[in-house]
């Protein structure tokens, strides 16, 4: 129960952090915040899974270790992309605030 | 007693990282929303060690922590090196956010909660050999895909980076 309350807490707390922040930098940290409230609740269940005991049952913990694990690597590589293109940006535009960012070129 | 103690570290960690959380999403300067976001992050690899996934603490800790959060520290340091005064991080009106993320907090709780007597939080220790017989037996394909989304991540960051010398 408590599980659930922080997750969906932190996951809330990401979410308005990502719809009310104007910097990219503040944007994407929020982002992290997001993942990481669902990954908390995967691995509980993963907890609860493994309490069960039930090897043919549908979610397993070695299942959420690596459905945990992947998160984690596409997580990382999305910031390592979004820091990137924001270094890269900014270098232009001298700000990291969205509204600076309006330019679109191929 | 030992019921006691567990409840109290899980909302000792709780604590930690929502309060983590709100001074990233909150805090106008930038070494704060590192500090913030440092210590959500420990507190959530702490949380992934007390649900007994030693491992994934530790691969939390490696990647998010010693990774990501150097990654964000580099990228501040890049990016304000050139611009004047200190950084500051503006926020919008909060208000139609607040309300937006207030509501997906209690639709997520409202339809999770049903399922909330059946989490247990003590469990005994994973095996890493079996995870390990896994990755490398049946998820052998997503690890494959994982490690080639790295690279190809590794790739798109040296271009993006780079792609502007002359």
């Amino acid at each position: 129960m408590s599980l659930i309350v922080l997750s969906s807490l932190l996951f809330g707390i990401g979410l308005f952090g990502v719809l009310a922040r104007r910097d990219i930098v503040a944007i994407l940290a929020s982002v992290e915040v997001m993942l990481g409230g669902p990954l908390l609740l995967l691995v509980g269940l993963g907890s609860t899974a493994r309490a069960a005991g039930d090897p043919s049952g549908p979610l397993q913990a070695v299942h959420v270790e690596g459905i945990a694990l992947l998160v984690i690597v596409v997580a990382a590589a999305e910031a390592a992309v979004g820091l990137a293109l924001l270094v890269s940006v900014a270098k232009q535009t001298r700000s990291t605030a969205l509204e600076d960012m309006t330019e679109v070129r191929g | 007693m030992t019921e006691l103690v567990s409840n109290g570290v899980f909302w000792a960690l709780a604590v930690v990282a929502v309060t983590g959380a709100l001074v990233v999403v909150f805090t106008r300067e930038v070494m704060r929303l590192t500090l913030g976001l440092g210590a959500f992050l420990l507190a959530l690899a702490a949380l992934f060690a007390y649900f007994g996934f030693g491992f994934l603490a530790l691969a939390e800790l490696f990647v998010y922590v010693g990774g990501v959060l150097i990654l964000i520290l580099f990228a501040i340091m890049l990016v304000h090196r050139s611009s004047e005064g200190r950084p500051e991080l503006d926020t919008r009106d909060p208000w139609l956010p607040a309300f937006a993320a207030t509501g997906s907090v209690v639709l997520i709780a409202t339809m999770l909660w049903p399922s909330a007597r059946s989490i247990s939080k003590i469990t005994a220790p994973l095996g890493l050999p079996d995870l390990a017989g896994r990755l490398l037996g049946p998820l052998l394909p997503q690890f494959e895909i994982a490690g080639a989304l790295l690279l190809v991540a590794l790739v798109v960051v040296v271009v993006v980076s780079g792609g502007e010398r002359e």
